[in-house]
């Protein structure tokens, strides 16, 4: 599909496969969240001044497997990308992150940031995260994270330390590692945004 | 006078090593207990094994609170019997509002007791009421727990947190590092201030400093996993004129 100039495009889906390969014109702007499912993006900037942004989050357990995949091609100048990709896995699950970041030489002062955090709830789950970064262009600033770790066992034990038994402490800290993600949803959503907000936790206000 | 709590013997260690060597140690109800002692006497282990941290084993004796083997207990149901630690270090929970928090464990505590949970705004009106005491700004309820609070709200934060939760044993750690004059003031005027005749502290210190704002009924000096010597207040004087060599 073609995102066309100036245009927004802006997408949440919740617990729905989505596949998607987009060409973006000049000062278009992309923004897709995915959760719960699995996903393969693929955006070209074929236009100045594009921005794209993607957010996923996967909460997985039993025994679910589930990739991730962004394609994003600078082809272009002065473009920006985002992306925020979570994977919570507990039990047996299996979790893969395919991030690939093209900045063709043409791309001067293309921003472009990756950020790929995962938290492991079990022995037994697994997180495999595949970032590849191809650069071009001298004139950028791109950056890329990848990590995945366990439970703060001091914040653990400081929530007990207070009263709040084990388990909810886990769903507390889970839900905090979560949450930002989904606070990126913006205000057209807002609906859907709460609903999760909402499932994820009792906030008092 | 009610005991509240009595340790029998104690030996603790971590990662195999010994660091507790056998304490005793009685406290009553409305008695502020001090803990002096060089570094690595087993101040902060006392009270990790006390909150039943799991990085602690102990490997013999035993402790009872108001007669309850606390040993037993899992460190959130000592926690709802009313232990409480102010951490030397308290922890940072990006993404756990004060307020989710602080709500989850005080029902958590009513639950134990019995009570009935707090409505919302019965619990906002307790946070409020309680900060106050500590000159914490209002806005502290939508930040993560500690997250980005500066040495002096953290210590502040953890005695509001003490004022939330009202425990039958306070154990301060180390409360006073890292406070400038200001901010320990105002941290030992709250905990005066939830001093109860049904209530005990327990200080732990490094320095005399903190023992002018909290005036403790005894002071204990730990050195090497046990309490070698005993006192009143004047002890602390005595500790800080000669330093614990000249004991």
């Amino acid at each position: 599909m073609k995102v066309c100039k100036g245009e927004t495009y802006e997408r949440v889906f919740v617990n729905e496969e989505v596949r998607l390969c987009i060409e973006q014109e000049a000062e278009s702007h992309v923004k897709i969240h995915v959760i719960n499912a699995p996903f393969s993006i693929t955006v070209n900037q074929l236009g100045e001044g594009c921005q794209t942004e993607i957010y996923g989050l996967e909460h997985l357990r039993g025994e679910e497997n589930v990739t991730a995949e962004t394609h994003i091609t600078h082809s272009v100048g002065g473009g920006r990308s985002k992306q925020l990709i979570k994977f919570v896995l507990d039990d047996n699950a299996r979790g893969r992150f395919i991030g690939d970041l093209k900045i063709a030489q043409d791309a001067q002062q293309t921003e472009a940031h990756q950020t790929n955090r995962n938290l492991l709830l079990s022995e037994t789950a697994e997180m495999r995260t595949q970032p590849q970064l191809e650069i071009y262009a001298d004139d950028v600033k791109a950056t890329h994270g990848a990590s995945t770790g366990q439970l703060d066992e001091s914040a653990l034990f400081y929530m007990q330390q207070r009263g709040i038994d084990k388990q909810k402490a886990r769903q507390l800290l889970v839900n905090a590692f979560m949450k930002d993600v989904i606070e990126t949803i913006s205000d057209q959503y807002s609906e859907i945004r709460e609903q999760l907000l909402n499932a994820i936790d009792g906030v008092v206000e | 006078m009610k005991e509240l709590l009595r340790i029998k013997d104690l030996h603790a260690s971590i990662g195999g090593k010994e660091i507790l060597k056998g304490v005793n140690l009685v406290i009553n109800e409305g008695e502020v207990h001090a803990i002096m002692g060089p570094n690595g006497a087993g101040k902060s282990t006392l009270s990790a094994v006390l909150t039943g941290n799991p990085a602690y084993e102990v490997t013999s004796g035993e402790v009872y609170l108001k007669g309850e083997n606390l040993l037993e207990m899992a460190p959130e149901v000592r926690a709802r019997a009313g232990v409480f630690l102010s951490f030397q270090y308290p922890v940072e929970i990006p993404g756990v509002s004060m307020t989710n928090f602080m709500r989850t464990a005080l029902n958590a505590k009513r639950a134990y007791e019995g009570k009935e949970p707090l409505s919302a705004k019965e619990f906002l009106t307790l946070m409020r009421e309680k900060k106050k005491l500590l000159e914490l700004p209002d806005k502290l309820n939508n930040r993560s727990v500690n997250e980005g609070f500066s040495g002096g709200e953290k210590k502040k934060n953890e005695i509001f947190q003490m004022a939330m939760l009202e425990p039958c044993l306070s154990i301060l750690d180390e409360t006073d590092s890292g406070l400038d004059i200001d901010a320990l003031r105002i941290v030992a005027e709250g905990v005066n201030r939830l001093k109860t005749p049904q209530n005990a502290s327990i200080v732990i210190t490094h320095y005399q400093r903190l023992l002018d704002y909290i005036v403790p009924d005894f002071v204990h000096v730990l050195a090497d996993g046990q309490i070698v010597k005993t006192g009143d207040k004047n002890l602390a004087l005595e500790l800080e004129e000669k330093g614990y060599e000249g004991l």
